[in-house]
């Protein structure tokens, strides 16, 4: 299948410090890459580069055309992004969040039309958001509250979807619930999703490729199972790291 | 909230002028005697030419400039003064007043009100440049270095009222800091500053939905699909090239630029493309009414109280009562 997203050799210089250096990757339909690695090691620096946020050196092709060719809009229109810690204004309802995700399909005044509340309504309902819709933000608990961005993401009808460590802030039963959620949503969509990650357990059951980061530069990339090894993992966040069996899955244990 | 299609964005702007037309007919037919509808034509459209009408541009411009200034800025303590638009005005025009500066060759032959209009933009306009990286302009720089523009140009002011106490035609600079429509500035000046206010809000309707982005964080907002810089700059200039217009035929009018936002909101919540709207109607009425009113002080009480005070006496309780509720 074809590529979303082809980089190569991206290299980034935050304040004279190669932050990021030689980094390529492909994003393809239907399936979740995890970045991998230590704090510093340029996981967000890199998500922020493929967007365009950060400027970067190398080649970054969204669609097979370089990022410089495509507009604020168009690009929206394509992949959509959620950071560490997204933000809201006190007040906002998740119908007001959900419906921020059509902006970039939206005319010259921002109107809303019809076909936006059909392509809302799948989403809460994908997400169960549907519920939840008149509530404000802020009295909600941090797992649905990361979903809530994940439909304001969802709601722009991208191809890719990049997301920062969305499960920081979310106890265990969420973390699980919200790899979960994704990867369903990465399969019945299609979507090509890149994702930074700390939890590596996770990541091995739902992701399908990783790239592991360290100082800015890819320390292995490909298939989890073969990526994920012992001797990478605890090479990269300098801790020993076992990868153990536990019936038919594979586990890793400091 | 439903969604805001063309239909309802339409009975919106219907409503919102049906509020400012119904506070605008008690305004113009209004006396100052608490009388209703008995004045002649000419009178009608003397009021209505000289208070109603600029009041409510004026109410309008300060009402839409403090949500653009409010999402820009991130801040919900955000008036349409807070990057010394007020503070420039208010140093120019007595400036103005100034032998020395009357008589110079190419400005002294300005109005005050040019004047006035000069000083709010240098002044937002130096705060731009110190709040402005590389094309990029951040809001917490701005609001910092707006309130310094605001110390310096205050400070100069009271310096100046130190020094030259009996400036000619001066009026005691209390004239100027309380905030009053101005029935003595030139029709030119007004028409001047009345295009530049009209423009500005009619630009600015269609940036209120990029606003309801732009609140967010700057990666957020342009995945998104907007330009989050370009957005803050028009935002920005709109805003204050309304204030300073506002600015310089009616002094710095108090709270209608931080109250009226909120107000809205209590209506229509943060949605910006409907806040907009309402706040625009809510800062038009609002202030041609507190107008009236101070007609009808006058008339009472044989003393001018300045329409600034009133909106402040009426906007300050009314701002407390919302945080209240807000609280419970």
């Amino acid at each position: 299948m074809s590529a979303i997203l082809s980089a190569s050799a991206v290299s980034v210089a935050l304040s004279g410090r190669e932050a990021l250096t030689g980094v390529g990757l492909d994003l393809t339909p239907g399936r979740m890459t995890v970045l991998i690695g230590p704090n510093g090691s340029g996981k967000t620096t890199l998500l922020r580069a493929l967007l365009g946020h950060v400027p970067a050196a190398g080649d970054i092709l969204w669609l097979g055309r370089p990022l410089s060719e495509w507009s604020s809009r168009e690009l929206g229109r394509l992949v959509a992004y959620l950071p560490q810690t997204p933000t809201f204004e006190p007040g906002d309802r998740v119908l007001d969040v959900l419906r921020l995700g059509r902006m970039p399909h939206g005319g010259w005044l921002g109107l809303d039309h019809a076909a936006d509340d059909a392509i809302i309504d799948t989403v809460a309902a994908d997400l169960s958001l549907r519920d939840l819709l008149d509530r404000r933000v802020e009295t909600l608990s941090g797992g649905q509250r990361q979903r809530v961005f994940l439909g304001r993401a969802l709601a722009q009808q991208p191809k890719a979807v990049l997301l920062d460590e969305p499960a920081t802030y979310l106890d265990l039963r969420h973390q699980v619930d919200l790899y979960t959620l994704l990867g369903q949503q990465t399969r019945t969509r299609g979507l090509a999703v890149l994702m930074a990650s700390h939890d590596v357990n996770l990541s091995l059951v739902h992701a399908d490729e990783a790239i592991i980061l360290k100082a800015g530069r890819v320390v292995a990339q490909g298939e989890v199972d073969r990526v994920m090894t012992e001797a990478t993992l605890s090479n990269t966040f300098d801790v020993p790291i076992r990868r153990v069996r536990d019936g038919e899955r594979a586990i890793f244990v400091i | 909230m439903k969604r805001l299609d063309g239909a309802r964005f339409a009975r919106l702007i219907v409503i919102a002028v049906g509020v400012w037309v119904v506070a605008a007919v008690v305004c113009t037919l209004g006396g100052s005697t608490g009388s209703f509808g008995q004045v002649s034509g000419s009178i009608a459209r003397l009021r209505w030419t000289t208070h109603v009408l600029p009041a409510s541009l004026i109410g309008a411009s300060l009402a839409a400039a403090g949500v653009a200034y409010q999402a820009v800025l991130r801040n919900p303590l955000a008036d349409p003064y807070l990057l010394g638009a007020s503070s420039g005005a208010m140093l120019a025009t007595y400036l103005w007043r100034m032998p020395l500066v009357a008589a110079l060759p190419w400005v002294g032959g300005w109005s005050p009100h040019a004047f006035s209009l000069t000083g709010a933009l240098l002044a937002v306009g130096a705060v731009m440049c110190v709040a402005r990286r590389g094309g990029r302009i951040d809001p917490v720089t701005a609001v910092l270095a707006g309130v310094i523009v605001n110390a310096l140009c205050g400070s100069a002011f009271m310096l100046l009222n130190a020094i030259y106490r009996d400036l000619p035609g001066s009026g005691g600079m209390m004239a100027f800091l309380a905030g009053d429509i101005q029935t003595s500035a030139a029709t030119r000046d007004v028409w001047i500053s009345g295009i530049l206010c009209g423009g500005s809000l009619l630009a600015l309707v269609p940036l209120a939905a990029s606003l309801n982005v732009i609140r967010l964080s700057e990666d957020e907002a342009a995945s998104l699909g907007i330009r989050v810089h370009r957005v803050r700059w028009i935002a920005l200039g709109l805003a204050s090239l309304m204030t300073a217009a506002s600015v310089a035929i009616s002094g710095p009018i108090g709270f209608v630029g931080l109250v009226c936002p909120h107000i809205g909101r209590w209506f229509v919540g943060n949605d910006n493309r409907r806040l907009l709207i309402v706040s625009m109607a809510l800062g038009a009425s609002l202030l041609a009414l507190a107008d009236l009113l101070e007609r009808v002080l006058l008339d009472r009480l044989g003393t001018l109280v300045p329409v600034g005070v009133i909106t402040s006496l009426i906007g300050a309780p009314f701002f407390l009562l919302l945080l209240l509720r807000g609280r419970r």
